[in-house]
C-alpha cells in the first residue's frame, strides 16, 4: 500500500504546483502580488466569449478577443504579462471574492447590485442592446412589439432585467450566448435581446437573423476588483484614461467591429487593424484546435488518476472502518458511504468549490477537483472492498488466527490481497466511470476535455465536429481500461 | 498438557456446553466421536480460542483461557489466545488453505510474519515437512491444483511449521473423495507415533479404533463416555453410545 500512498502524494504535489501559483493568499496588496508573480490574473469566461474573449482559430491555445487587448495593454502598462483565468461567466463575481484572480473583466455591467459588492474601474465600453429576429420577420422592428412575444437572453444580464421590467414579455433565460441564437433561427423564439457585442459577432454574420431597429438603451462595462482594493482600482482607473488618451481603446474597438458613435462619448481619434469574425473561426482548419483539446484531455487524465488514487485509499480506510473499528467509527464511515452515494456529485463540487468559501475555506479549482471526485468515488470503492472481503471465506480468517496471527495480519496478508482480487474488476469499472464524471469537474473553472469542447464549440459554433473529436478522445483513453477489465474478470473466473 | 476444566458454552439461549472436563497428557491421541452437533468441533474451537465460552477454564501448557461470553476478548486475554495457538496446530474440514499463495508460501507465512523465523529458515523447514506427507515438487502449485487429499496435507504441514506441542483435527477427512481418506489418516498416523498430542474430532470409526489411546463419547454437549477403544467399541456402557455406534457402524 506505501507505493500507493506515494503516487498519490506525488500526484497531489505535482498538481499544486501547477496551480499554486494562481492561488496564494497573503497580506501583501493586489499590486504587490501581481508585480511579484510577474502577471496579472483576470477572470473571464471564454466559452461563448467571443468577441470578448475566445480562442484564436488559427492557435487556439491563445486567446483573443477586444477584452484580451484590453487586458494584454492593461498589463503591458503594470510591467506583467497578462494571463486568463477561466470562470463561468455567473461565477466571476463570487470567485474574484474569494481571490482566485486580481480582477474580473467580462462585459460586466455597472449594476447597483454590484456595486455593492465589487469596486468598479471607470467604464471601458459603452454597451447597449440589440434586438435581432429572424430575417423573414416583418412584425418585431422594435422593443415596442415584444409583448407576447418569445424573447431569448442570458441570465443575469441587463438586458434580462429590462425584458422583465417590460412585462408580458415570454422571457427565455439561457446560459450562453450562442444557443438564443441558435434557437431563434430554428424558431423555438421569436427575439433575442443581447449586448451589441454579442450580437455584433454572433448574429450579424448568420445570414437567417437580422437586427431589428437600432441599439436600445445604454450601460457601461467596467472592471470588478475587490472591494478594499483602492490602489489597485487608482492604478487600473489611470491606465484606462490613458489608453482612452491615446486612442488604443478605439483602436481595439474598431478592430473587433464594435465601434460606435456611443463610444464617442469616451473616446476619439482613430485607427484601424485586422479583425477576427465568426466566419474566420468557422472556417478555420479543425487540425489546428487539436493541441487545445489535447491539452484538455491531459488535464482529464491527470485529474482523473489522481483523484482515483484517493479514491481507492480512503474508500479502503472507509471499508477497514466499517468492518473492523469500534464504533462511532464505524458507524461514521458507514454514514460518509450512504451520504456520498446519496448525494449528486454536481452538488458535492458546488459545496466544495462555492460552498467553503463561505467558512472561510477557500480551494483551489483543481484542489477542490480532486477532492471531489476522490471522496465521491471513495464511497463506491470501499462498497466494493466490503463486498470483497465478505466474499472470501469465514474459514480463512479462522484459519490465519489459529496459526497465531493477530487480525490486523490476517487482514493484510490473507484477506485484503483475496478480497482485492475480486474487487479488481469492479475497480476498474469505477474507474472509467469518474474518468467519464471528470467532465463535471468543468463547472469548477477547470478547463479539461469538457470544457475545452464547449468552449472552442462555443466561439466557433462547430459543435458537431468538436462534439465528435472530444467524444472520440474520450472514447480512445476510455476504451483500453474496458479491455483490461475485461480481462480481469476472465482471469478471476479463471483462477476459482 | 491440556486441562478443560469444566467448560461452559451457550449459543444465544441455548447452553451447549454445561460443564465439560477432559485432561490430555503429553503424547496422548484422543478421538472424539458422536452424532453432528453433539459438541466435539466447538470443543475443539474452544481449545484453539476461535469460539468464545461462558465459564469454566482452558489451560494449554500453562496458559489460561478465561471466559468472556459474547464479548470481545481484552487485550490481555486476546495475548493469551494467541499463546495457546502457537502451542497447538490446528486442522479444519474444509482446509482452509491461503488460495492466492503457493504450497510454500501457505507453510512458511505464520513462521515468518508470527515467530519471525528467518525465510530461508523457514523454507528449510517446509521442504523437510513437504518431504515427510509425500508432496515434495509442490512447492510451487496453488492450492486450487492439488485434490482434497493433497491441501489438506498441505494444511498439515502448514500447522505443523509452527512446531506446535499439540495438534487438533477438526473432522480432517470429512469432505474428502474416499480415495484421498487414507492418505490423510497415515500423515496423521505417523504423528501419533511419533508422539504428538493429538485431539481429532472424526467419523472414521476405523481409524479411531485404530490409533486412540482414549476415546471420547459426546453427545449433545456433554462427553457421555469416554475409555480405550477396545472398551468403547466392544463394550459400550452407555445405551445413548450404542445406539451412536449401532447407527455409524452399520453405514
Amino acid at each position: 500500500m506505501r507505493w500507493f500512498l506515494k503516487i498519490i502524494s506525488l500526484l497531489a504535489v505535482l498538481v499544486s504546483i501547477v496551480y499554486l501559483g494562481h492561488h496564494s493568499h497573503s497580506s501583501q496588496s493586489t499590486l504587490q502580488k501581481i508585480q511579484k508573480r510577474g502577471y496579472l490574473l483576470w477572470g473571464s469566461d471564454a466559452e461563448g466569449g467571443a468577441p470578448y474573449v475566445f480562442p484564436d482559430p488559427h492557435n487556439p491555445l491563445k486567446l483573443i478577443g477586444f477584452e484580451q487587448d484590453i487586458a494584454g495593454d492593461i498589463a503591458k502598462q503594470l510591467g506583467v504579462k497578462a494571463v486568463q483565468s477561466q470562470n463561468a461567466w455567473d461565477s466571476l463575481i463570487p470567485a474574484l471574492e474569494r481571490g482566485d484572480f486580481d480582477m474580473a473583466m467580462n462585459g460586466i455591467e455597472i449594476t447597483p447590485q454590484r456595486s455593492r459588492k465589487v469596486l468598479f474601474s471607470i467604464p471601458y465600453y459603452v454597451y447597449s442592446e440589440q434586438l435581432v429576429v429572424r430575417k423573414d420577420n416583418t412584425d418585431i422592428k422594435g422593443m415596442a412589439d415584444l409583448k407576447g412575444k418569445r424573447v431569448g437572453t442570458l441570465s443575469g444580464t441587463v438586458a434580462a432585467e429590462m425584458l422583465y421590467r417590460m412585462g408580458g414579455v415570454n422571457v427565455k433565460i439561457y446560459s450562453g450566448q450562442v444557443e438564443p441564437y441558435q434557437d431563434l433561427a430554428l424558431g423555438r423564439l421569436d427575439a433575442v435581446l443581447l449586448d451589441l457585442p454579442i450580437a455584433a459577432y454572433y448574429a450579424k454574420p448568420n445570414p437567417a437573423l437580422k437586427f431589428a431597429g437600432p441599439p436600445v438603451g445604454e450601460g457601461l462595462y467596467a472592471i470588478a476588483m475587490r472591494k478594499g482594493d483602492a490602489e489597485f482600482k487608482q492604478k487600473i482607473d489611470s491606465i484606462i484614461a490613458n489608453l482612452i488618451r491615446t486612442g488604443e481603446l478605439k483602436r481595439i474597438y474598431q478592430k473587433w467591429g464594435i465601434w460606435n458613435d456611443n463610444q464617442k462619448k469616451l473616446y476619439d481619434s482613430a485607427a484601424q487593424t485586422g479583425y477576427v469574425g465568426l466566419n474566420e473561426s468557422r472556417s478555420a482548419p479543425i487540425a489546428g484546435f487539436l493541441p487545445m483539446l489535447l491539452k484538455g484531455a491531459a488535464i482529464t487524465v491527470a485529474i482523473s488518476a489522481s483523484s482515483m488514487m484517493l479514491a481507492i485509499g480512503l474508500g479502503l480506510v472507509l471499508t477497514l472502518l466499517r468492518l473492523y473499528a469500534a464504533q462511532p467509527l464505524s458507524s461514521l464511515a458507514t454514514a460518509y458511504v450512504e451520504v456520498y452515494r446519496g448525494t449528486p456529485l454536481l452538488i458535492q463540487l458546488y459545496i466544495l468549490y462555492y460552498g467553503l468559501p463561505n467558512i472561510g475555506i477557500s480551494l483551489a479549482p483543481v484542489m477542490a477537483a480532486f477532492l471531489g471526485l476522490g471522496m465521491n468515488y471513495a464511497a463506491y470503492e470501499s462498497e466494493l472492498y466490503r463486498a470483497g472481503i465478505s466474499a472470501v471465506p469465514q474459514g480463512q480468517m479462522e484459519a490465519a488466527l489459529s496459526l497465531g496471527m493477530t487480525r490486523g495480519l490476517a487482514l493484510r496478508k490473507v484477506i485484503l490481497p483475496q478480497a482485492v482480487r475480486i474487487a479488481l474488476p469492479g475497480i476498474t469499472n469505477d474507474f472509467i466511470a469518474l474518468f467519464k464524471d471528470s467532465s463535471l469537474v468543468s463547472i469548477i473553472a477547470m478547463v479539461e476535455l469538457t470544457k475545452t469542447y464547449s468552449i472552442l464549440a462555443a466561439s466557433t459554433l462547430r459543435f458537431f465536429q468538436f462534439g465528435l473529436i472530444t467524444a472520440f478522445m474520450y472514447f480512445v483513453m476510455s476504451y483500453p481500461l474496458s479491455l483490461l477489465a475485461r480481462r480481469l474478470e476472465r482471469k478471476l473466473k479463471g483462477a476459482k | 498438557m491440556i486441562s478443560v476444566r469444566d467448560l461452559q458454552k451457550n449459543f444465544g439461549d441455548v447452553q451447549l456446553f454445561k460443564g465439560v472436563s477432559l485432561e490430555v497428557e503429553k503424547g496422548q491421541a484422543i478421538v472424539l466421536i458422536g452424532p453432528s452437533g453433539s459438541g466435539k468441533s466447538t470443543f475443539l474451537r474452544c481449545i484453539n480460542g476461535l469460539e468464545t465460552f461462558h465459564g469454566g477454564e482452558i489451560i494449554v501448557e500453562g496458559t489460561v483461557l478465561h471466559p468472556v461470553g459474547g464479548n470481545r476478548p481484552s487485550r490481555q486475554d486476546a495475548d493469551e489466545i494467541r499463546k495457546v495457538r502457537r502451542k497447538t496446530g490446528m486442522v479444519f474440514q474444509h482446509f482452509n488453505l491461503f488460495p492466492h499463495l503457493t504450497v510454500l508460501e501457505n507453510i512458511i507465512l505464520a513462521p515468518v510474519e508470527v515467530l519471525g523465523v528467518k525465510k530461508e529458515d523457514a523454507v528449510r523447514h517446509a521442504r523437510s515437512l513437504l518431504e515427510r506427507i509425500n508432496l515434495n515438487g509442490k512447492e510451487g502449485s496453488h492450492p486450487g491444483q492439488l485434490s482434497g487429499g493433497q491441501q489438506q496435507r498441505v494444511a498439515i504441514a502448514r500447522a505443523l511449521a509452527m512446531k506446535p506441542e499439540a495438534m487438533l483435527f477438526d473432522e480432517p477427512t470429512s469432505a474428502l473423495d474416499p480415495e484421498t481418506v487414507g492418505e490423510v489418516l497415515s500423515v496423521i498416523r505417523g504423528l501419533v507415533e511419533e508422539g504428538m498430542t493429538t485431539l481429532i474430532a472424526t467419523h472414521e470409526m476405523g481409524f479411531a479404533r485404530e490409533v486412540a489411546h482414549k476415546v471420547i463419547v459426546f453427545d449433545e454437549g456433554e462427553i457421555i463416555e469416554s475409555g480405550p477403544p477396545e472398551e468403547i467399541f466392544t463394550y459400550p456402557k452407555k445405551e445413548r453410545t450404542r445406539n451412536f455406534l449401532s447407527r455409524v457402524l452399520r453405514l
